[in-house]
């Protein structure tokens, strides 16, 4: 399968940067070509990274952390997952996903987090303890956005490095069955009718098990379906 | 319903991350196409079972065909039209053999389609159209449309569909859709079947439509392998090759000769008054001689530049084309060439490309380049032959008229040009064809 040697130019990039030790990076583009499977796996040496999902109810406490009750009238103060990552408690990487739809409360605290590392301080409001990100920490964000607009300028400035995914990661591909792994790339591009990686997966899992004809019809809805299998059935020509 | 052409993913191409448009078409003739330039997918978006097909056709063509015939490029015995039709036949086939149902390929205009072509007596655009059906719902009406007005053709044109689906048969699905790349750089399945395909229907498109029995006998031999192409009964059009002579002559021999005489007002030769015995002392100015010279190149004729400068010599301001065509060209290779232009001669002459074809057009460009009182000489073996080489009768006949309204004089080789010019004539038996043609009508 020679196609997938070739892991594009968004993917040469990624590994470069990381390579090179870049710390702060967007990844943006189309949904289901493994930004966020990326930015949890790529670089990271040790451990796991902590991930972030933005949404408009995030939370600045859901960032940084919260005092939470821990039972018999107590509480306990809990660091979240941008403080843990700081600390590489689990690891030195903060993903954090669909950046673009974080509230403003969210976004000020993520300005704090995703400062530079020499820049950023945090006091834990239970010791009073100032905390620094460790040396090896990063982050890397993902937005399917294609217009940065829709994130401030103040944190789109943190992250000089900004690389468009527009395809799956061969790596990804090949978790697939090998008659779908063309289509899944190809299939990963088409405005307003693409089919995400996941969702060949899920009609990988489901066709060994309920035939093809019925996971596209579960899948996609029966008139999709059949127009789908039409083309797998076209691409496999050759 | 959403069509997914990306899905249908031409592996031959390197990625590319933008996607395809999908415009909504119809079910007609027409109707949907797959434009690769713009990358839109036109393609109806109904249920019917002709939509479906339709859609698939369009989508093999987007799995399958070249981005354009040109990149394919196009050979030299293979038109335009014909290399479309031959690649609709294939990718039937392949729809076909994918298990859609081809019979649905109809929208009720075949019939017409037929009629209209026979009635015409457009025979070389009822066997382009016959494979842009061939294999679908729409061959058996189109053949009734033609029978309806030319049953002599539905013969041959059954003849040819045979013809054009043995070959097929004998190719796996595959072989059919490989899109992988020859050394040359052709997708596979498009030279080995498209392009045999296409050139079957150039060679039968351009051919004489056969009425006779034997002439549909002919016809059927024409189409086995290795079978010569039929006759056609036209010339091949006249391609004059873009290169034009670039070394001049000796600039001793130019286009005003000077003549000794024994009077006039010029004594450019006082010597001569002492050593001629006619005392040619005066010099009298004399237009040097001109003229055209068709040569035939056909078979192994070859002209060396030697005789052609030997001939530059005599007549300094001729102009001299070269003709000879490539059986079966349809006008991809220069199949005439100017080898010598007033004075100006071609470093190296053209070999010519066996056959005659086109001595018709040749004769009419070198009468329409001729100046008032020259004289026009073809050099020939009075053999005159059609588009794919076969000798005609009717073409000679055309060829004998041109001679006789235009005092053509015919020589035999260039090297009796200079007795041609000098006055001699030879006898027009030895111009075969053309010289009977020429004796009959005196």
């Amino acid at each position: 399968m020679e196609m997938y040697d070739d892991v594009g130019e968004c993917w040469k990039d990624l590994a470069d940067a990381l390579s090179a030790g870049a710390d702060r990076i967007l990844l943006y583009g189309p949904p289901g070509t493994g930004k966020t499977y990326a930015a949890l796996h790529m670089g990271v040496r040790h451990g796991y990274a902590e991930r972030l999902v933005c949404t408009e109810d995030l939370t600045s406490a859901e960032i940084t952390g919260s005092w939470m009750p821990v039972g018999s009238g107590r509480w306990e103060w809990l660091e979240g997952p941008a403080i843990r990552a700081w600390r590489g408690v689990t690891g030195h990487r903060l993903v954090v996903d669909e950046v673009d739809r974080a509230s403003g409360d969210a976004l000020s605290t993520l300005l704090l987090v995703t400062d530079s590392s020499d820049s950023a301080r945090w006091r834990s409001p239970e010791t009073g303890e100032w905390v620094a990100p460790a040396p090896d920490f990063s982050v890397v964000m993902t937005t399917n956005a294609e217009e940065m607009t829709y994130v401030p300028e103040a944190l789109r400035d943190r992250f000089p490095v900004a690389i468009r995914i527009d395809r799956p990661h061969p790596a990804a591909l090949m978790r697939l069955s090998e008659d779908l792994r063309a289509p899944a790339l190809y299939g990963s591009v088409g405005d307003g009718r693409r089919l995400s990686l996941r969702s060949f997966y899920a009609f990988d899992q489901l066709r060994s098990t309920l035939g093809s004809e019925r996971a596209a019809a579960i899948l996609f809805g029966v008139r999709d379906g059949q127009s789908i299998l039409d083309s797998l059935r076209i691409g496999h020509l050759g | 319903m959403n069509v997914y052409p990306e899905i249908a993913s031409r592996v031959d191409n390197a990625f590319s991350p933008k996607g395809w448009r999908v415009e909504p078409g119809t079910a007609r003739r027409g109707g949907a196409r797959c434009n690769f330039s713009e990358r839109i997918l036109t393609v109806p978006l109904d249920d019917s079972a002709a939509s479906r097909v339709v859609r698939a056709h369009e989508l093999v063509h987007f799995r399958i065909s070249p981005a354009s015939h040109e990149e394919g490029r196009l050979p030299f015995d293979v038109d335009l039209r014909a290399m479309e039709c031959a690649e609709e036949f294939r990718t039937n086939a392949v729809v076909a053999r994918l298990g859609f149902d081809v019979s649905a390929l109809v929208d009720g205009s075949e019939r017409r389609s037929g009629e209209m072509l026979a009635e015409a007596g457009d025979w070389a655009e009822a066997v382009r159209f016959l494979f842009a059906v061939l294999g679908t719902g729409g061959e058996k009406p189109y053949l009734l449309g033609i029978k309806a007005h030319r049953s002599e053709w539905l013969a041959p044109l059954r003849d040819l569909a045979k013809q054009a689906k043995a070959m097929v048969a004998r190719v796996s699905l595959g072989s059919l859709g490989d899109t992988s790349r020859d050394a040359e750089g052709q997708q596979l399945g498009y030279s080995r079947v498209t392009i045999p395909i296409a050139r079957m229907i150039t060679g039968a498109a351009q051919a004489s439509a056969p009425s006779t029995a034997d002439e549909v006998r002919r016809f059927r031999r024409s189409l086995q392998a290795g079978g010569r192409r039929a006759a056609t009964g036209h010339f091949a059009p006249l391609v004059i090759a873009e290169s034009s002579p670039s070394s001049a002559t000796s600039s001793k021999v130019g286009l005003v000769r000077w003549q000794p005489r024994p009077s006039g007002r010029y004594l450019r030769y006082p010597q001569r008054l002492l050593t001629d015995p006619q005392q040619r002392g005066f010099g009298h100015k004399r237009r040097a001689q001109g003229g055209v010279v068709l040569i035939d190149q056909s078979g192994s004729m070859d002209i060396s530049v030697e005789q052609i400068s030997s001939l530059l010599r005599r007549a300094p301001a001729a102009l001299i084309l070269g003709y000879s065509h490539r059986p079966g060209d349809v006008g991809v290779t220069p199949n005439a060439w100017v080898l010598a232009d007033r004075r100006r001669v071609v470093e190296s002459p053209p070999h010519g490309n066996v056959g005659n074809g086109v001595d018709g057009p040749a004769l009419e460009w070198a009468i329409s380049q001729r100046q008032k009182g020259e004289p026009l000489i073809w050099v020939t073996d009075g053999q005159v032959t059609d588009a794919h080489d076969h000798p005609c009768d009717s073409l000679s006949v055309r060829c004998a008229l041109l001679v006789r309204r235009e005092r053509i004089q015919l020589v035999r080789s260039l090297d009796q040009v200079g007795e041609c010019l000098r006055g001699r004539r030879w006898p027009l038996g030895d111009f075969g064809r053309v010289g009977r043609k020429l004796l009959e009508m005196t």
